[in-house]
Parts: C-alpha cells; sequence; structure tokens
C-alpha cells in the first residue's frame, strides 16, 4: 500500500473481495462521489465487514437524478426505501436513501452533501486505485476525527470495545507518518474530540 | 436442570475488569494488524481478509 500524499493517491495491489466489487459496481455509475464512514477503513485493511457503504454525492436537481436512478436500476441495483423515483427524490432531500443488488445486505447508503464537513470531505478525497478499480475516499485528516466523533458519549469505563474507536485506530496507526497534523487537529476541534485522541 | 435468570450471581466489579481487559485486546490486536499490513504485501493481507468478508456475503 503507497500513498502519495501530494497526488492524494493511494495505490493498493490487494485482491478485492465481493464487498469491494459490490461497491466497484455501484460507484462505477456514478460521476462523482466519495465514500466516507466504515469501508473506508476496510477498504484499507480494517478486518472486518460491514452492511452498507456509505456515499456522499454533490447536491442534484430532479432531471439529474432521475438520470442516476435509471443506470443504478439499470444495472441490477434496487432502492430500498422505495420503488417510487418521486418517493425517493424526496427522502434524499431529506435523509439517505440505501440501493441493493439481489439481497438487501450488503447496502449502499446514499446521501447528498449537506454540510461543511460532507463538502470537506468531496472537496479533498483521495484517489485509491486498486488494480483496474478506482474509489474514492473522504481524506484521514477528516474520516479519523469524525470516527471519534460517532463513538459513544461515556467515561472510559464506560465505553466499551466500539468499532468507530477501532476504524480511527486502524487509519491513525497505519498512515501516521502521512496525516497532515495541523489540518488533523483542526478538525479534531471542531469536532470537539480531543477528549478522544487517547483512543488513537 | 435449566438455571433461572434469579440464580445468577452478579459480580459487577469483575464484568467491568472483563469489559476494559475486552477493549485492551482489541485496541491491541488494531495495533497487531496495522504492524502486519505494513511488513505483508497487499496482496497477502488481503487474502486473509478477504476469507472473512466473503464469508458473509452472497
Amino acid at each position: 500500500m503507497i500513498y502519495d500524499v501530494q497526488k492524494g493517491e493511494i495505490k493498493l495491489s490487494r485482491i478485492l473481495n465481493k464487498l469491494d466489487q459490490f461497491v466497484a459496481d455501484f460507484c462505477g455509475l456514478l460521476d462523482n462521489y466519495v465514500i466516507v464512514s466504515g469501508y473506508v477503513s476496510i477498504l484499507l485493511g480494517r478486518s472486518r465487514a460491514t452492511e452498507d457503504v456509505d456515499l456522499l454525492v454533490p447536491e442534484m436537481t430532479k432531471d439529474e437524478f432521475s438520470k442516476v436512478w435509471k443506470r443504478i436500476h439499470d444495472n441490477g441495483f434496487w432502492c430500498i426505501n422505495t420503488p417510487d423515483f418521486e418517493d425517493a427524490f424526496k427522502m434524499l432531500k431529506e435523509h439517505a436513501i440505501r440501493f441493493a443488488k439481489k439481497e438487501p445486505v450488503p447496502n449502499m447508503e446514499f446521501k447528498m452533501i449537506k454540510n461543511d464537513f460532507d463538502k470537506y470531505s468531496f472537496n479533498n478525497k483521495i484517489k485509491v486505485i486498486a488494480g483496474e478499480t478506482i474509489f474514492f475516499i473522504s481524506p484521514l485528516e477528516m474520516q479519523i476525527p469524525f470516527k471519534l466523533f460517532l463513538v459513544a458519549e461515556g467515561s472510559e469505563e464506560e465505553i466499551n470495545s466500539d468499532k468507530d474507536i477501532e476504524d480511527a485506530r486502524h487509519l491513525y496507526k497505519l498512515f501516521s507518518d502521512k496525516i497532515n497534523k495541523e489540518e488533523f487537529l483542526k478538525i479534531v476541534n471542531k469536532l470537539n474530540v480531543k477528549d478522544k485522541l487517547k483512543w488513537l | 436442570m435449566a438455571m433461572k435468570a434469579e440464580e445468577i450471581k452478579v459480580d459487577i466489579e469483575a464484568l467491568k475488569k472483563f469489559k476494559k481487559r475486552n477493549m485492551e485486546e482489541r485496541l491491541n490486536f488494531i495495533d497487531y494488524w496495522v504492524n502486519y499490513i505494513k511488513t505483508h504485501s497487499d496482496e497477502e493481507w488481503s487474502k486473509q481478509q478477504n476469507v472473512l468478508i466473503n464469508s458473509q456475503i452472497k
């Protein structure tokens, strides 16, 4: 695994698994996207699976979404929330909608960019090149603090093993020499997760 | 004979210690696995990860 920070590229020589292939099939249908949350850690080696993959896409008009909706369905995916395009578009303006292929698990959680954290992830995304397959993932400087933000509140004694802590620690330990610490700490402060850095 | 829930004796302190130790062990494994990734080829570590993931997806 080689991370070229200047280029914003990670090169992987990994063998793709069924989950990677599922994600690649779906993302290949989109013009623009960024993968956030748990699958980022999994793609970069974390030894766990997941039932859903979180994806952010730029805000779309109804017409733009109708083209994406058709392309997704023409390629064998279906929307878990609703089969109706109008309903799906309404939902998408409020929250994420999910797409699956055959079985409901795994599925893609498809969400429009809403806030500045989403925008940051999208505008600073990292290109992951896994052989012939390309994925775009959230930058580590955002991904790690955001994972810490998702950790349940509570004292050290109250917090049990937590996948978000583990995902954050995995990425931090793996790329500690590549992370832009200044940028990382700014986001840590914005998300108010300084007290959770002890888990890394 | 089956045991009833009311018969269970609870030692909360012991359970808390178990929880703490469990978390430490999980975090230690993260460190071990990251080191494994750093010292082995992508092909090697992904082969192991794929056994876990492929077994959970149809």
